[in-house]
């Protein structure tokens, strides 16, 4: 009776189906409220459980004052490197620091460059190709020229190259992210733009008399979004591990200002890394599980916007 | 063949020249030039006198005579002393590239090859436990911080278990060459964790691709076994995506060694890299920037001639 079992056994999908199946019988159906993106995207479980780490991470750096009485720079001589207890959540570091209050503020510097810097360089990026990719010409020559110059760079030499430049600061950080950044987004809004000009649409809209801004910022860019979303996602991961990783090396965010880079800076020192595990396990910790639920969120962004896929 | 390699080449060579001169521009843009270097600014000297030794050193000309002396440099090979030691950079650079050579070559077989292997088992398998286990490790793969990863490896292999020493290359204890391969292990292994799962994902959605395709039908209805169709058939086509998805990966390589170098006090070019720019050694931050774009763009050229090698579609096409 093995055999038979395979086609007994009920999956989840099943369940779901039949759930559908009682409640269009119960006359409680109704015609569907939410996109089709936001059900795929709620379906997918990962995806879900990615914008709640997310949200979480967020929402604790935010309100960081309230879930902690600690100041992050506040130096206690009295206090140093204490382990985990339950005053100091993560213990504290090397002047005495509360490494817990320090984690939740560098989140808040730590999430505003990674997500800013995604955030202003998409815009940048949108504004662009989405302009250049439906009219073409001499500003499409140039924006190609300077993102192809931009995008032979590997990213993080041109990140400490300028660091060299122009200096060492928050500002400048997030102004080099952008610089490096816009140019991906750039190019992919210009080649969805040079698919979706060819559309018959977009034909009509031009013999009607409409001027190119508006036909190509309202009418064809809401059709371009999706792979820009999920590209979002991709860049704040990556600006954050660069963050990380420069501040790690002491060459990004000054240390005056926690952030999660800097905060685990202190591992380098290899008595610090195999005695005092509360001072950079934890942090890098939340760096991944930060990252990862902005992987996750955007892969579930990518199945949920993808139109080959329908579901 | 021939007419499309040159034709690469001309679109390579502007390239080349406008990232040259933002290099060049860059480093003109900041503040000070070498005269300040050579003369202390306590030492006052008589303005006049540094004008004539700026004019004497050609400091006075255009930009753009000065770019061309430095490039007409670079492409000899002369490029320059560092700042701090006043080595010639080409001696430095030329001692620190085997290290580099060595890690990066390394963690590019270790992760091509494992990389391949679990893309296409996760393919074969497609919406299975394995499958899906497989995606989120590679997901999990691609969040971790390198330098994290380094830092974990350090404390359980080496200070912990102590069965691998914690960093650095060449101890003068070595006699052979062999003696620092127990070295090169974790840093190779950490470098190619990111670009493992890079590839795992390429080559499972390509050899799906190639899976779905119809001579693969017609290899099955020839009653070949499962395992010729699989690997003789699909997973032969599905990895020319993945060479060229190798080489485009080049460049996160370069970056990713640039952390890695420095967790694990590697002697390669990314530590050297790191130490120069916290010294605000531009001479050699600017060389290693424009050596990198020029691999980069050197790479990409071969790839595009590899592939229209591969397939006569891109070389016949526009």
């Amino acid at each position: 009776m093995a055999i038979l079992d395979i086609f007994n056994r009920r999956s989840r999908l099943d369940r779901q189906f039949d759930e559908l199946r009682r409640r269009e019988e119960a006359g409680e159906l109704h015609s569907v409220s939410r996109s089709r993106v936001v059900r795929k995207f709620l379906n997918n479980r990962l995806a879900v459980l990615g914008l709640v780490v997310f949200s979480i991470i967020l929402l604790a750096s935010i309100f960081a004052p309230l879930l902690t009485p600690w100041d992050p720079s506040k130096v206690n001589l009295r206090a140093m490197m204490q382990e985990p207890s339950l005053d100091h959540w993560f213990g504290t570091d090397k002047t005495g620091r509360d490494v817990f209050a320090r984690v939740l503020y560098g989140g808040r510097i730590s999430i505003l460059v990674g997500l800013g810097s995604a955030l202003v360089s998409a815009a940048i990026g949108v504004l662009i190709g989405c302009y250049t990719g439906y009219v073409g010409g001499w500003l499409d020559a140039i924006a190609l020229r300077v993102s192809e110059a931009i995008m032979a760079f590997p990213e993080i030499i041109l990140v400490l190259m300028l660091v060299t430049i122009i200096g060492q600061s928050l500002f400048n950080l997030m102004a080099i992210f952008i610089l490096g950044g816009w140019c991906g987004i750039y190019r992919l809004t210009r080649a969805q733009m040079l698919s979706l000009r060819e559309e018959e649409y977009v034909l009509s809209l031009r013999s009607f008399g409409l001027n190119r801004a508006l036909i190509c910022y309202k009418h064809m860019l809401p059709n371009a979004l999706g792979p820009v979303m999920v590209n979002i996602t991709l860049s704040t991961a990556a600006f954050i591990l660069q963050e990380a990783g420069l501040s790690f090396l002491g060459l990004g965010v000054p240390f005056s200002t926690p952030t999660w880079g800097n905060i685990l800076n202190a591992a380098q020192n290899l008595s610090v890394l195999q005695d005092n595990w509360w001072m950079w396990l934890p942090v890098g910790l939340f760096i991944s599980l930060f990252v990862l639920s902005v992987n996750f969120i955007g892969d579930g962004l990518r199945d949920a916007s993808d139109p080959m896929q329908q579901g | 063949m021939l007419t499309f390699i040159i034709r690469r080449l001309i679109i390579l060579i502007p390239t080349a020249i406008v990232v040259s001169f933002l290099i060049y521009l860059a480093l003109d843009l900041t503040p000070g030039d070498a005269v300040s270097h050579m003369i202390s600014p306590e030492r006052t000297a008589d303005p006049a006198k540094l004008a004539e030794l700026r004019q004497k050193l050609g400091l006075d000309a255009p930009l753009v005579v000065r770019y061309w002396i430095w490039i007409t440099g670079v492409l000899q090979g002369d490029f320059g002393y560092t700042m701090t030691g006043g080595a010639p950079i080409s001696s430095v650079l030329a001692s620190r590239l085997p290290a580099t050579l060595e890690l990066s070559g390394a963690a590019l077989v270790l992760s091509t090859i494992i990389g391949s292997i679990l893309g296409t088992l996760s393919a074969l398998k497609r919406g299975s436990a394995t499958d899906n286990i497989l995606t989120v490790v590679g997901m999990i793969g691609v969040s971790i911080p390198e330098f994290f990863f380094g830092l974990v490896a350090i404390m359980v292999f080496a200070l912990q278990l102590q069965w691998l020493p914690v960093g650095g290359r060449l101890l003068p204890s070595y006699s052979s060459y062999w003696d620092h391969i127990p070295n090169l292990v974790m840093p190779a292994l950490v470098l190619s964790i990111m670009m493992t799962a890079g590839v795992m994902r390429y080559a499972r959605s390509s050899m799906l691709d190639a899976m779905g395709r119809e001579f693969i039908k017609t290899a099955r209805s020839k009653g070949l076994p499962e395992w010729r169709v699989n690997l003789l058939h699909g997973f032969r086509v599905a990895l020319t995506p993945v060479i060229v998805l190798v080489g485009f990966r080049l460049p996160m390589l370069i970056g990713g060694s640039m952390i890695v170098e420095q967790v694990f006090q590697w002697p390669g070019l990314g530590n050297l890299f790191v130490t120069s720019v916290s010294n605000k050694d531009l001479p050699v931050v600017m060389t290693v920037a424009l050596l990198s774009v020029m691999v980069v763009l050197v790479v990409s050229l071969l790839i595009d001639v590899l592939t229209a090698v591969i397939d006569p579609r891109v070389r016949l096409g526009t």
